[in-house]
């Protein structure tokens, strides 16, 4: 039994944090928070489907397929809106809605394009379940856990071995310095969004061969990523990870062992307490408060 | 806020002409009772959305979270009465007020927060209170069967038609929004205002920044929560879903629509919002895309809304070239 609820835990956790991860890069490059993310999280999810159940293409294929669709899908939102709103200098709450207002496109646009009802994947393995110590595991869950895992240690080696990382964290922390190195600021802002688009994606495909697909699969859940985010040190890379599944254990053990009926309420409660009482997180991110 | 250099005169014949067309509605619609009730909505909503309009466009501060005082008004007002069967009025304005204390005990310890932090805390409030609602211990909420209220009366009158609830609903916007240009007006009015320009210089004039945004958002949360109870007497039925994080991006883009900062903005965003909506309704299924791509038109090409449009027009003719409102509204709150 806890054996189960950790793993379920484990799995969950990794969804978050992948999340959160895409809000911590996008807050760093551009001081933004997008309400998006969930909802690409769901596209990622229904391109897998498309890709891997009406193609018939591998998993594996369909799975980069579907994290390159996404990855342009974020840069064009930064592109097409993001960039135009900040270029014309509204407030920034405009910002926050016009992501909103995406989010709403997006889930009306898939309930057209694939109905509201829930969709399946196909059982990716062959097996229905593995043997972990005394527990039966689903094998997808195992694929989640590793997959985000390795998502997770490649992003922490593109963004501090490469050239275009260093880039990337050089913008994100001054644009005006990083622009007179040299930097390509608004590519490299971009290349963020598209990053974060990428993780969500990411988080879809995993998630959907567990849970099934439907058009608000991810707005519960981008809003739980912010919990994890802010547990963990909003903008804080390592931080929004271990935020993240330190939210998905915490929150399934609740539903496990306390009451299922406030499962929901369980992140928003972590989320007022952290931002009332710790708003720099675990990780101790840069000061967020005012006054 | 209202334009300096506007000559008396002509404010008081434009209040004057608005009076007269809001009392006329009834008889323009001409017995039609779904457009009365239409025109009671939007009675409704410009009550929440300037409750939204002092915390926001006054103060400074966002919310992405009023549908919860929404929500407390019309549960409150529901429960109180079927309960203890208190008179009505009473129960709308007590639970105005809990929704008054809860907002000033959320914005004490939030109002440390800047920006996107703050919404965040809203947002989670929001969520809160709809778990609450849909898992309410005891079942107080009738959870996801939604509330019947009794109908609507006051001192033993009791409202029959959309009509003689009109008229209430008037009353109400007359005297929130006299309140509302009362209170921006006044001393507090104008800490509010000077925290949001700017909040390290209104703490170092000496105004207590914490005290006014706690100030700021239980006065919104009261005019919010009124709203609240009046549709939940007019429709006489809420369900749950009513109260989704979706009402309070409405409110906002409510307010975002008309121009906030003003007393004519949220009744021109509200009875714009609410017709657009209306007309959309034989495409029920692809409502929410249209307005999410009207809403990002909006966003993109009009940042002041509809009545800061108006008014740059207004002062264009006018010959101030200088643009200085749409300055102001660009730029104030970064």
């Amino acid at each position: 039994m806890l054996l189960n609820l950790i793993i379920a835990g484990l799995v969950l956790g990794s969804i978050y944090g992948l999340i959160a991860l895409g809000y911590s890069l996008i807050y760093k490059a551009s001081g933004l928070m997008s309400f998006v993310q969930g909802d690409i999280m769901t596209v990622g999810a229904y391109l897998g489907l498309t890709f891997y159940h009406i193609l018939k293409l591998p998993f594996a294929v369909s799975f980069l397929l579907s994290i390159l669709c996404a990855f342009f899908l974020g840069m064009l939102l930064e592109k097409g809106v993001i960039r135009k709103l900040l270029n014309k200098n509204v407030m920034p709450i405009y910002v926050v809605l016009a992501t909103i207002a995406i989010s709403y496109i997006i889930q009306n646009a898939l309930m057209l394009g694939y109905g509201s009802i829930t969709l399946f994947y196909p059982s990716v393995f062959n097996v229905t379940s593995v043997k972990v110590w005394a527990a039966n595991i689903q094998p997808e869950a195992l694929l989640c856990l590793g997959t985000s895992l390795v998502a997770m240690v490649l992003l922490h080696f593109f963004m501090t071995k490469t050239k275009l990382g260093t880039a990337m964290r050089a913008a994100a922390m001054d644009s005006v310095a990083a622009e007179s190195c040299g930097i390509n600021v608004s590519l490299s802002t971009g290349i963020t969004w598209g990053l974060s688009a990428g993780l969500a994606a990411i988080a879809g495909m995993l998630l959907g061969p567990m849970y099934g697909v439907f058009p608000i699969l991810g707005a519960t859940i981008g809003r739980k990523g912010f919990s994890g985010a802010v547990v963990g040190g909003y903008g804080n890379m390592y931080g929004s990870i271990l935020g993240g599944i330190l939210l998905g254990l915490l929150e399934t053990l609740v539903a496990g062992y306390v009451s299922s009926v406030y499962k929901n309420l369980f992140a928003y409660i972590i989320l007022l307490i952290f931002l009332f009482l710790k708003p720099t997180g675990i990780f101790n991110e840069r000061a967020i408060q005012d006054v | 806020m209202d334009l300096p250099n506007r000559p008396k005169k002509n404010r008081t014949l434009l209040n004057i002409s608005f009076a007269a067309v809001a009392l006329l509605i009834p008889l323009l619609a001409g017995g039609q009772e779904y457009t009365l009730l239409l025109f009671c909505i939007i009675e409704v909503y410009i009550i929440a959305v300037s409750g939204l309009d002092i915390v926001f466009g006054y103060c400074g501060q966002i919310s992405l979270g009023h549908a919860a005082f929404y929500a407390i008004g019309a549960y409150g007002t529901a429960i109180l009465h079927n309960t203890f069967g208190l008179p009505i009025l009473l129960t709308m304005i007590l639970s105005a007020s809990l929704a008054a204390l809860i907002g000033a005990l959320l914005a004490y310890p939030a109002s440390k927060l800047v920006f996107h932090f703050l919404s965040l805390s809203t947002i989670a409030f929001g969520e809160i209170v709809y778990q609450f609602l849909i898992h309410s211990p005891g079942g107080i909420t009738k959870n996801f069967n939604g509330l019947f209220t009794q109908r609507f009366s006051i001192f033993g009158y009791v409202f029959r038609t959309n009509a003689a609830w009109y008229y209430f609903g008037l009353i109400c916007v007359a005297v929130f929004l006299g309140a509302k240009y009362y209170l921006v007006n006044s001393k507090t009015g104008r800490a509010f205002t000077a925290i949001r320009e700017n909040t390290h210089a209104a703490n170092g004039m000496g105004i207590n920044v914490r005290k006014y945004k706690v100030m700021a958002f239980a006065t919104s949360a009261f005019y919010t929560a009124f709203a609240g109870a009046m549709y939940i007497h007019l429709a006489s039925y809420v369900h749950p879903d009513t109260f989704t994080q979706r009402q309070s991006v409405l409110f906002l883009t409510m307010l975002l629509f008309g121009g906030s900062g003003s007393l004519l903005g949220p009744i021109f965003g509200v009875v714009s919002v609410e017709l657009l909506i209306e007309s959309l309704r034989a495409f029920q299924d692809y409502q929410v895309l249209i307005y999410g791509v009207l809403m990002l038109i909006v966003i993109v090409a009009l940042p002041g809304g509809l009545y800061g449009g108006f008014r740059d027009i207004a002062i264009l003719g006018k010959g101030f070239l200088k643009n200085h409102s749409r300055h102001r509204l660009d730029k104030g709150r970064e």
